[in-house]
């Protein structure tokens, strides 16, 4: 068990800066998880940690040792891919132990180690199968197990749940909570879902194009977000953003009028997650045209058009105005956020 | 991490070591005939002898043959590109046993080996009455020249998504037609590769004109060498000479197309599991 | 599923395959089971022998021999190109600088016409001129007569097929180049050395394509040294030493006329191949259980 700690890491492959200047610490049997979108260099974070890509510049330190030029396997850290990597030709229980033998464990020796490494996944009964005969969540356990039953310092995974259809991902998050409330080592879990990202993580770290956009819990990330590419990919439907216009003292941003603040610089945008924008069929607020209605279980989605302004609402089910039907929005000022349309940055 | 590549230095004695056959042919064909041997290995043989190709030239009408074996060449190759390609489309979009079938049946086919094939041939065609002409050294291009072309192709044809086929269906795009617009375009490298080594095959060839070639005039470029070696059989710088004449376009045509050949077939999972 | 216009045109593009495997391949295999049976000049009809060739081939010493030489060819020749040929993929088969020149040059030898590459050995082993005994002699090596020593003579054919092991290269290399990478950066990080994954994961894995190309290049040995033998030892040095079946066959079918008598040969070179293929697949077989973890 042991801390994991990025100072100032850089990866160019050639012209590409995959990684700019990363600085992250992981504690010492955290959960975090490494979000963003495609090509934000989580992968590549992932991969220097492990030590399969070497790093441009910058150092990391697991536990009180500098690593950055360690082989891997000197790095006493276990991975799991998102193809799950499994051997096609070893049974499940070969597999398992790989890295045992590797190390020069006889089978007798492994074998212990290799059930109670299956027996936290729950996969002790497929011993005997190769892979082709397993499912995919029979697999990703397989993966598991085998990252488990060396008892690294550091657990890395690359989005192990993307190859996953959605219900059985949704289950197999739980399940991985559990084990790490279990096991208790430092795990780093890279995802593109932010979902993922605010259910799993105990810290969550946003990151796109190379650099670290915002660290913090989960509640953290969601509410206070640091910047407007923050606010739009943590969230689901994302924040909607309007560029705010100046009226008298007041700040008109879509259909929304809000007190101007002092001391604004000179272009904001403001920000309204779907969930704080109010809807009524009639009463006060600005007129909406309904376009699209998404009904998602116990909630609806309306996609409006508010003059200039498209607007996501997330309303209760309740609410189904018909397609065409003219709605009125409200949102409160203490729900908005402020960016400055420049930088992006959150100002209130 | 990676350590400093320790693979230039096996790869470049791997590269010399071959290469030196082929440096010895050029630099054998150099040598003034009839010297006396030298006492070492010489790298460059002086007095440069070019000599030996002008007799070369003299002795057997290399420019002949040469003309001959690109005749040969300019049927086979594109018979052998469309009939090979034609097979595996056809196979790669077969049902799957049908498919199976004619695989088992190339693998099968590709086992046998020509020189099993060479007398009942040979008699079939005496029979027909087509010895000492061309049709017989063309005739396996009419199959595609080797199994192997044709599993070359299905391999290459069961890597496109089969949406790409479905998309042209839709269209009212028939087997031929999408074979011509959909997927040959898509496997240019593996055409290239194809036709290459069924250049190098045709153009080496010599059991088949052997025995099926009588008149002198007829010789590939494989039977004039042959002769060449007939004719003069102590003088290598000759033969060599010959040699070079009858290795250098296949070698130039080789070098100019390797990087379709030889580039990476990472992915193809070929023949792995 | 298929309509009849689509059923039409796929049958039209395997056709000339189809027509040609019947023709050119299947129809001679029959023929040379007829021809088998027969005393067959050319010139005038065969004549039915029944089993009479396969009789004379039993006595015949020249053919004994050849088969004895073919074996031997086979027993060095194919486990060594193999060999070769994998050596060759897993050093060549990830990019570094220069990887296009060194696999070129690796494939180069076996681009050359057959004619010019026999001749080019008999010049390369010619004990008086040739470099080989030359640079042999430089570092006061052996100097053999290649061409007159009985077993130097065989060596020179089973190292001639050494250089033109380029088909077997690629495939070798296509293989190894489509096993994921993942597989090795697992390697990677659970401390495994270069040799362990060499057993345990590469040679698994590869073993279904080595073994096709193990029986491809059976089949080709077979054949593979007519050319050599031809042009370079003529079958010598007395009496036969270098006579390998299809020179046997060829000699016998086109330079004595006796094409019945060829065929006979042929069928038993023919079952002598499925024969070691198929001992080779029991032994493998019997191997696959070392391949475990």
């Amino acid at each position: 068990m042991a801390d994991l700690r990025f100072a100032g890491v850089r990866k160019d492959y050639g012209e590409v800066r995959a990684l700019r200047g990363l600085d992250l610490e992981v504690a010492d049997g955290e959960f975090l998880v490494l979000v963003g979108p495609s090509g934000c260099g989580k992968s590549t974070a992932l991969r220097t940690a492990a030590g399969l890509e070497e790093v441009t510049d910058g150092s990391i330190h697991i536990g009180d040792r500098d690593v950055t030029h360690l082989k891997p396997a000197e790095r006493n850290v276990s991975m799991v891919f998102q193809s799950y990597a499994l051997f096609p030709h070893l049974s499940v229980e070969e597999n398992i132990g790989f890295g045992l033998r590797a190390r020069g464990d006889r089978p007798k020796q492994a074998r212990p180690k290799v059930l109670a490494a299956a027996e936290l996944v729950g996969c002790e009964k497929l011993l005997e199968r190769k892979p082709f005969q397993l499912s995919g969540g029979e697999r990703q356990r397989v993966a598991l197990a085998r990252a488990l039953v060396r008892e690294p310092e550091v657990y890395l995974l690359d989005e192990p749940l993307s190859n996953l259809d959605a219900q059985l991902r949704v289950n197999t998050r739980a399940e991985l909570k559990r084990l790490h409330q279990r096991v208790g080592t430092t795990m780093v879990y890279v995802t593109h879902d932010q979902v993922e990202a605010l259910t799993l993580g105990d810290r969550v770290a946003v990151l796109d194009e190379g650099v670290l956009q915002q660290l913090g819990p989960p509640d953290d990330v969601y509410r206070r977000p640091a910047n407007r590419f923050v606010a739009r990919f943590i969230g689901s439907p994302a924040m909607n953003i309007f560029p705010a216009e100046r009226v008298d003292g007041s700040l008109r941003a879509g259909p929304f009028l809000f007190e101007a603040r002092p001391n604004l610089p000179a272009r904001v945008e403001v920000g309204v997650r779907p969930e704080h924008v109010q809807v009524d069929e009639g009463g006060e607020g600005a007129p909406a045209e309904v376009q699209v209605v998404e009904m998602a279980g116990n909630e609806t989605y309306l996609h409006l058009q508010a003059g200039d302004s498209p607007i996501v609402a997330r309303v209760g089910a309740a609410l189904r105005p018909s397609v065409g039907s003219t709605v009125h929005v409200r949102a409160n000022a203490a729900d908005a956020y402020l960016f400055d349309a420049e930088t992006g940055e959150t100002l209130s | 991490m990676k350590p400093s590549n320790w693979r230039h230095l096996p790869a470049a004695l791997i590269a010399v070591v071959f290469l030196l056959p082929l440096y010895f042919m050029v630099s054998g064909s150099l040598r003034q005939a009839g010297l006396a041997p030298p006492r070492t290995p010489e790298l460059l043989p002086s007095p440069l002898a070019w000599g030996n190709y002008e007799r070369a030239f003299e002795l057997v009408d290399l420019p002949r043959y040469t003309l001959n074996s690109l005749f040969v060449v300019a049927f086979a190759v594109p018979l052998t590109l469309l009939t090979a390609s034609w097979a595996g489309f056809a196979m790669a979009r077969l049902s799957r046993r049908p498919a199976g079938a004619l695989v088992a049946l190339s693998l099968i086919a590709l086992m046998i080996p020509l020189t099993a094939l060479l007398v009942p041939r040979f008699t079939i065609f005496k029979e027909l009455g087509l010895i000492n002409t061309y049709v017989p050294l063309i005739a396996p291009a009419i199959m595609g020249t080797s199994p192997f072309y044709v599993l070359l192709f299905y391999w290459s044809f069961k890597r496109i998504p089969p949406e790409l086929f479905e998309t042209a269906r839709l269209e009212g795009l028939g087997p031929l037609a999408t074979w011509w617009r959909v997927a040959m375009p898509l496997v240019r490298p593996v055409t290239v590769a194809v036709a290459v080594l069924c250049f190098v095959f045709t153009w080496s060839n010599f059991l088949d004109p052997l025995i099926y070639l009588f008149d002198q005039e007829k010789f590939t470029v494989p039977l004039g060498l042959r002769a060449l070696s007939t004719l003069d059989r102590t003088n290598f710088p000759l033969l060599l000479a010959g040699s070079v004449v009858a290795t250098a376009p296949v070698v130039a045509v080789f070098i100019v197309v390797q990087r379709y050949f030889l580039q990476e077939f990472r992915g193809a999972g070929w023949l792995g599991r | 599923m298929l309509r009849d216009r689509e059923r039409r045109e796929y049958a039209v593009m395997l056709a000339p395959y189809l027509i040609g495997i019947a023709v050119l391949i299947a129809l001679p295999a029959l023929v040379t089971f007829a021809l088998a049976l027969t005393e067959f000049d050319l010139i005038r009809s065969p004549r039915f022998i029944g089993l009479q060739n396969f009789r004379d081939l039993w006595e015949d010493d020249i053919f004994r021999k050849s088969v004895r030489n073919s074996l031997m060819f086979i027993l060095f020749a194919v486990p060594l190109r193999l060999v070769g040929a994998l050596a060759f993929a897993l050093l060549l088969h990830r990019k570094f600088r220069g990887v296009g020149a060194y696999r070129t040059s690796a494939y180069l030898p076996t681009v050359v016409p057959d004619v010019a590459y026999a001749l080019l050995w008999l010049w390369i082993i010619n004990p008086l001129y040739g470099p080989l005994n030359l640079a042999l002699g430089a570092i006061n090596g052996p100097t053999p007569a290649w061409l007159t020593d009985p077993r130097a003579a065989q060596w020179v054919v089973i190292l001639m097929s050494l250089f033109v092991i380029g088909e077997g290269f690629i495939v070798a290399m296509a293989t190894r180049q489509g096993i994921p990478s993942e597989l090795y950066e697992l390697g990677d990080v659970e401390d495994a050395t270069p040799v362990f994954m060499f057993w345990r994961v590469t040679l698994p894995l590869m073993a279904p394509t080595l073994l096709l190309l193990m029986f491809r290049d059976t089949i080709f040995s077979f054949q593979a040294n007519f050319v050599p033998a031809l042009i370079v030892t003529g079958g010598g040095p007395p009496p036969n030493e270098t006579t390998y079946l299809p020179l046997f066959i060829y000699r016998n079918g086109f330079e004595y006329l006796r094409y019945g008598y060829a065929s006979a040969a042929t069928l038993v070179m023919f079952g002598m191949t499925a024969l070691i293929i198929y001992l080779q697949w029991r032994i493998v077989k019997r191997w696959r259980h070392a391949f475990v973890v």
